[in-house]
This record gives C-alpha cells, sequence and structure tokens, in this order.
C-alpha cells in the first residue's frame, strides 16, 4: 500500500526525524517499507524551461530546433512532439537528468546532424499520466529555471508499505500514523470536523432497512443535496496520484480520500436514482443479473449481500457499486454510504467474482464498526468544501445490534515467559495507550484492556504480547548464547535417503530432482495419477504416479545440449489414485522412490578402454552394489516380469522374499521417441517405503579363512537359449558343501560351436573353514557336476 | 698404521668418483670390497697389529669398513635404479584412470548443511506426506476458514479437503499429535504454490520447518538459535535483523533478514526466515497445554538459500538438471 509522507504529517507530527528513521522504525513495528519513491529526486535535474524559439529541423519533416532557456543559459533542443512552439512554459529535463518512465540518463546527443542538449518531456515520460501525444506544456505563470518537482509541488516520499493481512487498521494513513504515534511516543492529530448543517434531517430525505443483519450489522447514511460534480481541487487530485489513485470527480474522490485517510470504504449514491430515495440490504436472488460501474454484467448467487433500493440492487455491498446509481455530472443530491460488514461475506463474493477492490480489501480483512459515523461526516465535509450544496442534518444509523466492544488481560508474568526478557510495567502500559487501548483496571500482576474497535486482529493475551514486543523492538530483546539440550530420543527420518544418495553418487550417479506435475496424457501412461483441481497449465494438471516422465524429461533435455552420457537418479514421491474418489488418506498411495537411469556410453574412447555403450548388465551390476550397500546381509533376488507395461521392452522384478521392491528394465523405444530420445535408456525403480524400514540382521565376524582354496574351471557347449542362471543353480544346488563360489568368467559364441549353441565357462571355488582338502574329493564333485550338467541341460564338456 | 688407513680413504673417495656405469662399479668393488680388496685387507692386517694398539686401530678401521660400504651400496642402487629407468621408460605423465563420482542436487546439498546445523543443536528430523488434509495444512495451524491470510500461500487443490501442501508446517501438527513434549525437531520437504512459473517462482520448492515445545522456551532463545545458525551457515560475520511479521500458527511472529551485497551490486536487506512462537491456539488443536508449554518454530526456503549462496538469479535452472550444471556442485 502507498503511503505518502506529507499526507502522514497531517495527524503527526514528525519533524526532527529523518525519513531513514521512519522506514526502519516503521519497518522494526511490522509495516515493513519495501521500496521508497521520493520525488525530489527522481526529478532532478527537470526544470520549468522556457521556449524562446522553435523552427523545423533542417534534415527531417517531424522534428524540431528550439532554444530552450532557464532563465541563465540557453539550450539547442531537437524536439519531436507535434505540439512544441515559442512562448511555451515546458517541463525540461537536462542533460544528466534521467527520464522517470523508462529511466534513461539525458545526454548530449547530435540528432539528424543538429546537437540537441536536453529534452522536453511528455506526461508520459514524467510518470504522471499516461498522456504521450506531445509534450507538457505548463502554466504561463511559473518561473523558468526552477525545478519541475517544485513547480508542480511534487516534493512528497512515498512509501510502498506490505501490510500483512491481520493489520486491516493500518490499511490507511491515520492507521500508519497510530503505529507511529506509538513508535515515537508524539500524539496522534484526529481532524476536526465542522460542518454547517441544515435543518433538514438526513432520515427524512432518504430510509434505510436492513434485512440481513448479520452480515451487515451497521449502515450509515447521510445526505448532502445540490452538489455540483466537477473535477476535484488540485490537493485532493495530487493526494489521490501519490497514492496510485486516478481522480474522478470531486465526490467520488472524496470517498477515495476518506479510504485512504481512515480506511473506512464509503460509497456515494446518486439519491434521485435510488427507487423511494431507500436502501434496503438484503442478500441478491439467485443468478440475479447486476451491472457494476465497470460496466460488466455480474451473476449473483443468494449468499451474495447486496445493497437494493426499493425496487432493485444498486451494489455489490463492499465490493462495488452500479451503474444504475452511479454519480455523474448531473447528480445533484447524494447519499453517502458508510457501512460495516462481515469480513466473510465479503471475501466470499469479491473471490467468487474474482473483483477485488480498495473496498473489498478492506471489508474482508475487517473494518472499525465505530468509525462510521465518523467517516460520513468527514465525507460530508469535503463534499461541501469541494462541490458546495447543502448538508442535511445528522446520519441514518441502521443499527440494528450493538456491538460489544472485547475486552482483555495481560499478565507481566506472561510477557516474560513467552519473551524471556522483562520488559517494563510502565513501559508496558505506555505502548498499550498509545495504540489506543484503554486500561480498565490494574495491578502489578496484569492490565485489564478494552479493545479499541479497529483492532480486530487483537482477542487474547498473546495477541497483547505481540503488540507490545513489536513496539518495544523485537532486536532490542536480547538473544540468548546458551540453549539446553533435552535427552528425548532423537530422530533422524530422512537417515535412509540420506544413504542411498551417498550409495548412488559414489557409483558415479547425479542427483536430479523434476516437476511432481505432469500433463495429463504422459501422468495416465505411468499409473493412475491425481488430478489438480485448480491446475496453473495443462502441462502440469496431474501429479506424478511415476519418476519416469521426469527423468526422460532430463535425458531429453541434455541430449539437446549434447550431453549424451548420463547417470543420473531422483528420489522422491510418487502418487496414485486408488479409489475413484478422495476422500481420505486411504483413498490414494504416495510411495518414496528411487529412480536411476543410465544412457549413452560408459566411457569415450580413452587410452586404456575402448568406448562402450552402458547396457542392462551395467545397471545391473550397479543394483547389486547397492542393495549390498543399503540392505546389507538380505538377499534379494530377480524374478522375470511377466505382463510388462508398454513403457518398458524388458524389465525384470527385484524381490526380497514375496515382496516386489523394485524394477530394473529398458525403456521401450515407444516411449523413447514420445520425448525425444534416441538412445537406449535403462531404469531401476526401487520402493523405498519397502527397503527403509527392512531391519538388517546384526551378522557376527565370519572367521578368516585359515585353509587353501581349491578351484576348477570347466566350460560347456550348450543350447543358447538355456540361461546362464539356470546352470548356476543348478552347479549350487547339487554340488557338495564344499564348493562356495561359482563364477561365470566367459561366455563365447561362435559358429565353430554348431547353430544356436553357446559356450558357458564355470570356474568353482572349495574350501573349508576347518580343514585343507584333498585333490580327490574335489575332483570327485567336479565330475560329478559334469556329468549332471551333461545329461540335465544336454550340454558337452568342452575340450573334452 | 693410521696413516695407511687415511690414505685408503682418500684414494676410495677419489677413486669412487670416477665410477659411471655398473661394470666401472664391478672394478671398484673387485679393487676394494673384494676378497682381496685394498679394503679387506687391511681388516685382515689387524691380527698383525700390535696388542696395545689394537683398540685405536680397530676402531679405525672399523669405520673405514661402514664407511666404504656404505658409499658402495649407495652408489651401486643409483646405478641399478638408473639403469632400469633407461632399459624400460615409463610415462608418468599419462592421465590416470578416472572413475565418476556423481553429486547430490545442490538443493539436497544445502538441505544437508541445514540439517547438520540443527542436528548439532539438539533436533531430530522428520518427514510427513506431501498431499495433505486441509486440516493440517491450514485448518490446525489457525488458518480461519474464508480469511485473508489464506491468500497468502496460492494453493494446488486436489479435493477441497486435500491439497498439495504449501508448506512443511503440517508436519509440525502430526509431530505434536504423535508425541509429547518436549519435542525439537526440524522438517523439511518439498511444498508447492500455485504461482506461475518464473525466473523468482516455481510451482513447487523445499522448506525447512523448525519446532521446539517445552515448558520453557521463549523468544529470546528462539533468536540466540537462529542468530547461532546464520552464523554458522552465512558466516560469523553475518549482519541480520528480526523484524514483526504474520504468519497465522506463530504469535508473536517474525521474519529474519540479513544484509545482502552481491559482488558489484548495491546491498540489501534479504528476508531469509519466517518464525515465532507457536500460537496458543494451535498447541490447543494437538491436546497440548498452552499455559503450561511454549514453543517456537520457523521455516525458511532451500531454493532461496541456495541461489542465494551460488549467486544463481534464475530458480528455473535448478529444475532443468542440465548435466553442465549438475556437476558443477
Amino acid at each position: 500500500m502507498k503511503i505518502s509522507l506529507n499526507w502522514l504529517k497531517d495527524y503527526i507530527d514528525l519533524t526532527g526525524i529523518s525519513i531513514e528513521e521512519i522506514i526502519e522504525k516503521i519497518t522494526y513495528a511490522g509495516l515493513e517499507v519495501e521500496d521508497v519513491i521520493d520525488q525530489n529526486k527522481i526529478y532532478q535535474n527537470i526544470i520549468v524551461g522556457f521556449v524562446k524559439e522553435s523552427k523545423k529541423h533542417p534534415n527531417a519533416n517531424k522534428l524540431s530546433l528550439c532554444l530552450v532557456t532557464d532563465g541563465k543559459n540557453d539550450f539547442n533542443v531537437v524536439c519531436g512532439a507535434p505540439n512544441v512552439a515559442a512562448g511555451q512554459k515546458v517541463p525540461f529535463a537536462k542533460v544528466g537528468a534521467i527520464i522517470p518512465n523508462g529511466k534513461f540518463k539525458i545526454e548530449k546527443a547530435k540528432i539528424r546532424g543538429e546537437v540537441s542538449e536536453g529534452m522536453i518531456c511528455s506526461e508520459k515520460e514524467l510518470g504522471i499520466s499516461d498522456n504521450h501525444d506531445g509534450i507538457m506544456v505548463l502554466e504561463e505563470s511559473l518561473q523558468e529555471g526552477i525545478s519541475f518537482s517544485d513547480a508542480m509541488s511534487l516534493n512528497d516520499i512515498i512509501m510502498e508499505i506490505n501490510i500483512t493481512p491481520n493489520r486491516s487498521d493500518a490499511l490507511s494513513h491515520i492507521g500508519v500514523a497510530r503505529d507511529l504515534s506509538a513508535i515515537f511516543n508524539r500524539p496522534l492529530k484526529f481532524p476536526e470536523i465542522k460542518i454547517n448543517e441544515t435543518k433538514v434531517k438526513s432520515e427524512e430525505l432518504a430510509k434505510v432497512e436492513i434485512i440481513d443483519n448479520v452480515n451487515c450489522p451497521r449502515y450509515v447514511g447521510k445526505v448532502v443535496t445540490n452538489v455540483t460534480i466537477k473535477e476535484s481541487p488540485d490537493w485532493l487530485k495530487r493526494k489521490l496520484k501519490n497514492v496510485g489513485l486516478r481522480p474522478i470527480n470531486n465526490v467520488v474522490d472524496v470517498t477515495n480520500y476518506i479510504l485512504y485517510e481512515i480506511g473506512q470504504p464509503l460509497h456515494a449514491f446518486d439519491l434521485d436514482k435510488l427507487a423511494q430515495k431507500k436502501i434496503v440490504v438484503r442478500n441478491a436472488n439467485e443468478n440475479e443479473k447486476f451491472v457494476t460501474l465497470d460496466s460488466k454484467e455480474r451473476i449473483l448467487k443468494s449468499t451474495d449481500l447486496m445493497i437494493c433500493d426499493a425496487e432493485r440492487p444498486v451494489a455489490i455491498a463492499g465490493v462495488m457499486g452500479g451503474e444504475n446509481s452511479e454519480v455523474t455530472f448531473e447528480t445533484k443530491n447524494i447519499l453517502i454510504e458508510s457501512a460495516y460488514f462481515n469480513p466473510s461475506s465479503i471475501r466470499k463474493t469479491a473471490k467468487r467474482l474474482a473483483l477485488s477492490t480498495d473496498a473489498s480489501y478492506r471489508f474482508e480483512r475487517g473494518t472499525d464498526y465505530n468509525i462510521t459515523v465518523w467517516a460520513a461526516k468527514r465525507a460530508a465535509q469535503l463534499i461541501q468544501e469541494t462541490a458546495g450544496g447543502e448538508v442535511a442534518n445528522g446520519e441514518i444509523d441502521a443499527y440494528p445490534k450493538i456491538i460489544q466492544e472485547k475486552n482483555t488481560f495481560v499478565r507481566f508474568s506472561r510477557i516474560k515467559k513467552i519473551l524471556g526478557y522483562e520488559i517494563e510495567n510502565k513501559e508496558v502500559e505506555n505502548i498499550l495507550l498509545n495504540l489506543g487501548f484503554e486500561i480498565i483496571n490494574k495491578n502489578e500482576d496484569k492490565l485489564e484492556l478494552k479493545i479499541p474497535s479497529y483492532r480486530n486482529d487483537i482477542e487474547r493475551e498473546i495477541d497483547i504480547i505481540e503488540e507490545v514486543a513489536r513496539i518495544y523492538g523485537y532486536n532490542k530483546i536480547p538473544e540468548i548464547n546458551k540453549i539446553s539440550i533435552t535427552l528425548e530420543e532423537k530422530v533422524d527420518n530422512s537417515d535412509f535417503t540420506d544413504k542411498t544418495r551417498n550409495v548412488f553418487n559414489a557409483l558415479g550417479f547425479y542427483e536430479i530432482i523434476t516437476n511432481s506435475m505432469l500433463s495429463e496424457n504422459i501422468a495416465k501412461e505411468f499409473g493412475n495419477p491425481i488430478a489438480v483441481l485448480n491446475p496453473q497449465s495443462s502441462e502440469m494438471s496431474h501429479i506424478r504416479p511415476s519418476l519416469i516422465p521426469g527423468i526422460l524429461q532430463t535425458i531429453s533435455n541434455n541430449l539437446k545440449v549434447n550431453e549424451k552420457d548420463l547417470m543420473l537418479f531422483e528420489i522422491g514421491k510418487i502418487f496414485n489414485q486408488k479409489n475413484y474418489q478422495i476422500n481420505s488418506f486411504e483413498d490414494f498411495e504416495e510411495n518414496e522412490y528411487l529412480i536411476a537411469a543410465v544412457t549413452g556410453k560408459v566411457s569415450r574412447d580413452v587410452w586404456y578402454e575402448k568406448e562402450r555403450d552402458f547396457d542392462f548388465y551395467d545397471l545391473k551390476g550397479l543394483t547389486s552394489v547397492s542393495l549390498n550397500k543399503l540392505i546389507p546381509n538380505i538377499s534379494f533376488r530377480i524374478e522375470k516380469n511377466e505382463n510388462i507395461k508398454n513403457y518398458y521392452e524388458y524389465s525384470v522384478k527385484l524381490k526380497i522374499d514375496k515382496d516386489e521392491i523394485g524394477l530394473l528394465s529398458k525403456l521401450s523405444n515407444k516411449i523413447l521417441n514420445q520425448f525425444d530420445i534416441n538412445q537406449e535408456v535403462f531404469v531401476l525403480e526401487l520402493n523405498l517405503d519397502k527397503i527403509k524400514n527392512i531391519e538388517i540382521p546384526q551378522k557376527g565376524f565370519v572367521e578368516l579363512l585359515k585353509f587353501p582354496k581349491i578351484y576348477r574351471d570347466f566350460a560347456f557347449i550348450l543350447d543358447e537359449k538355456i540361461e546362464s542362471e539356470t546352470v548356476i543353480k543348478l552347479i549350487k544346488e547339487s554340488g557338495s558343501k564344499l564348493l562356495h563360489n561359482v563364477n561365470l568368467f566367459d561366455i563365447f559364441q561362435s559358429e565353430s560351436l554348431g547353430k544356436g549353441k553357446k559356450s558357458l565357462a564355470f570356474q568353482l571355488e572349495y574350501f573349508d573353514y576347518n580343514r585343507t582338502l584333498t585333490e580327490e574329493e574335489v575332483e570327485k564333485d567336479f565330475r560329478f557336476l559334469i556329468n549332471l550338467i551333461e545329461t540335465k541341460l544336454n550340454a558337452q564338456l568342452r575340450g573334452a | 698404521m693410521l696413516e695407511k688407513i687415511e690414505l685408503i680413504k682418500k684414494n676410495f673417495d677419489e677413486d669412487i668418483k670416477k665410477v659411471n656405469d655398473l661394470s666401472s662399479l664391478e672394478e671398484f668393488r673387485i679393487k676394494y670390497l673384494s676378497r682381496k680388496g685394498i679394503v679387506t685387507q687391511i681388516i685382515d692386517s689387524l691380527k698383525d697389529v700390535p696388542k696395545e694398539d689394537k683398540p685405536i686401530v680397530g676402531k679405525a678401521i672399523n669405520e673405514l669398513k661402514k664407511y666404504t660400504h656404505s658409499l658402495f651400496d649407495e652408489l651401486k642402487n643409483k646405478l641399478e635404479s638408473e639403469k632400469l629407468i633407461s632399459e624400460k621408460f615409463i610415462d608418468l605423465t599419462l592421465p590416470g584412470r578416472k572413475k565418476e563420482i556423481g553429486s547430490k542436487h545442490i538443493i539436497t546439498q544445502t538441505l544437508d548443511e541445514i540439517k547438520n546445523i540443527f542436528k548439532g543443536l539438539g533436533f531430530s528430523v522428520y518427514e510427513g506426506p506431501e498431499i495433505e488434509s486441509d486440516y493440517n495444512n491450514f485448518e490446525a495451524l489457525n488458518f480461519p476458514d474464508d480469511h485473508p491470510a489464506r491468500d497468502m500461500q496460492d494453493t494446488f487443490f486436489i479435493t477441497n479437503k486435500f491439497l498439495l501442501r504449501t508448506h512443511t508446517s503440517p508436519v509440525q501438527i502430526r509431530l505434536m499429535q504423535s508425541k509429547k513434549p518436549p519435542l525439537r525437531a526440524i522438517m523439511p520437504g518439498k511444498v508447492f504454490r500455485n504461482e506461475a512459473v518464473s525466473a523468482k517462482s516455481y510451482c513447487l520448492f523445499h522448506q525447512v520447518e523448525g519446532l521446539y515445545v517445552d515448558t520453557d522456551v521463549t523468544f529470546a532463545e528462539l533468536k540466540g538459535t537462529l542468530v547461532a545458525f546464520v552464523k554458522q551457515f552465512f558466516g560469523q560475520d553475518v549482519k541480520y535483523r528480526f523484524r514483526p511479521s504474520f504468519f497465522p500458527f506463530t504469535e508473536p511472529s517474525a521474519e529474519m533478514d540479513i544484509w545482502w551485497e552481491p559482488k558489484g551490486k548495491e546491498g540489501r536487506w534479504m528476508e531469509i526466515l519466517g518464525c515465532g512462537m507457536v500460537d496458543p491456539n494451535v498447541l490447543s488443536n494437538v491436546g497440548i497445554d498452552p499455559e503450561k508449554y511454549v514453543g517456537y518454530a520457523f521455516g525458511m526456503g532451500i531454493e532461496r538459500t541456495s541461489m542465494r549462496k551460488y549467486g544463481i538469479d534464475d530458480i528455473r535452472i535448478l529444475f532443468d538438471n542440465d548435466k553442465r550444471f549438475l556437476t558443477q556442485f
């Protein structure tokens, strides 16, 4: 919200306090100043210039050559505006000035061969309006050479203050001044109201009836007759422009002025347009149509609160007035509305209509129900000052049920307990008094307080403690430099994923983090995704049911920048809907997964090895190594995956007992093409939720072998369709107790072996922990195995 | 006799300087150290020395023996290794065989750093689900229904009761519901905001939440703990400030800023975290007596912290996962 320093000074004396100090202190009290615009600095080097001469540019039809003076020196200026003429007073930007709109610096230049030492500015260039039809022409009476900001009284400092949603009381100049009053301990000056009222009472000229008094607890009306609608005086226009408002006419401007002065939104109706000169506050009819001030038709719901006349709606309460009762230049008689609405009702309507106005913004945060009468009077006073007319006597105050002012208390001991620091009782009292609290009762333990009606954020003791702390200053509360640590059980939920990351890093994988939201098409290919009700775009309409699309997108992006050899992994949540509707946590699954992918080359050509593409066995090996680290002593097995999804070319299951913990797969060309990937991709998907809580058996130390091992090698020619696993299993299951390891050390395929044949070579490792083996016993087992393999697998021992 | 020994030493020194390869070394050995060599002979001649001179002469001979043998061995080693190198050339400048080690994403790295600091201060680490109930994400955290405070966090809804969590604070609720105080934990995780993707904001980011509930927790301790954190994370001489702010689930609430001066740019205050004393309504909502227990909570965004640390000005690069980016960290 924009707050003008000059305007603030109407309500508090800030003499002797620098702007820097104001900004710092007010930020430290919770009204964060995000930006400061110092108009004096903005218009530096821009002055009132006098155009002595203006003639055509010799080399360009649309340009003029002007001679501009600041009273002392003359400057040659090339000007492109059609309306420039000798004898004008103009805003003149000298060399060195920075043009506010566009922030470019004026330098001496040659334009089409003619020297130009400055620029004559348009209103748009000066940031005053959007007018860029020509240069701005100033009043003739202005003295040439004086600064433009002085000439236009643009000497204000505007602060952009971020008001948090709880501080509706600070959404006005008086609201901000009230905090300053507490910070600097200076009195707040409330504007005095003096109006000449006629004998006719407002009640005789208009009527107000509240039907829904829950959503409209108070409605104040005041009538001003015989006004003249016209442009506002300069002081009023300037104040509004400085806080970013566009002046409209004197009456509307006054209502906006009061909104920014005290925070009470007002509305002015053309009284003669109200049927029976009556206001009825009631709910809209379902699907009723209504045209708001911005000429848009709105469709209403029966829950929307409306301001109506005797026949029809004339405004959406607290949000925006209607075209049908708008104040125009023909308006003579005015009804000022100054109401208090239920914040949640206004919010619902404004949100549903996606219509946020200065009024709705304040009403939905809560306004001051006690300021309504004052604001109506203040409006009448200013309307009379700017638009003439007669102010009717008194106000119509429809206030069916008086709102009780709230009380609370604060214990000094509690302030100390929460803050860990003692603030003197006297100081506490003083802060609260300056903020407008009334002390009803006090003793040495506590204060009983009446809460001012503009502080609808305050109810409880803790709210009071915050008020005291923020005005006292958070930075004055010393920070403790010693803490005690309680000895309750320490837990780290992220232990396992951290370990997983370390293992995959050590194996050469880089971690990635991808978007959890996908397009519907992609998401549905990979599971049963959950839809987002209000997605940002169709590209992000569903939550990922798998980590595959994210890693494929990453691979695809990397291929585009020629990064082709990739080892990547991601750890993240995936989501699948289980039931048709989501009514509880049981209706969907959220699981933590790991995906690891290898693609491209294991290594490019180097002096010690030839380049080679990643294949399935690379990832398979990395998987075993990583699982042995992550869940040591737990044996997992690999099982064929019969029913594979079409995004896999082939895939195997990783299982611990009966539990499937993951998949190891090659992705299909179909899916790779979809992501513009033209190289093979192998992925490991691991369900971390299934393995992170596996209890790792504490294995004892295994004694180191004291006796020699005996090795035997053999190779068989067998059918190429026989899987190595089958042979190994047969050897392991049928071999003697002394056989401890079987190592497949060579695979060979050639025409010479016969068609459809291959050769597998194994090394068998025999030993015993308790004795040295004899050659005979090993030989016996070895012979037995050869025989077995030859008969069972129809194999032929090589070299036999 | 002693003069003779001295002379042998002198000759030995002169002759050894002339040795320049293994064959001349062999000649040299034969001359001095072989069974018939000069040094061996003088050792043998010790037996002929009169008894009374033996101690002195014996010592001199012994020293000569040690001296000549050690000089000879040294030279022999040197000549042999020179010969080896000259016979088989080894190029020690060839690049070594490399094995690439991957890295954690910088978001994880930053998170780890933050986690380690707080674990050192006695905090546990808890995680929670990313799809949350409206109750845990808002209601229990004292966000009233239909209150503008809800606009502070643009939400992706799944249904009107379920949503993608907008902050890690619901983990506070889960923790306080499942365990009794004292509770001291940080809660890292992914959060989602329905904001247009741009250089400044992404539809998801990571947060770390902190919570401490006990009977004697104070705002002064919250400040002390966070100051200890920023000093450890950003450096001991970091400039910081606390200013009042508003979060529905804490009161008093504050934001902590640090003074940030990027190279070649003007310095300014930058918000790094939000914090405050746990609102009594939140404690009541989870069945903790707010009169007896006090708590503090804080939360910070990881992306912004990483970006500040590494001078990254476009958040989207964090989620592009370009290998050229990943390998930098």
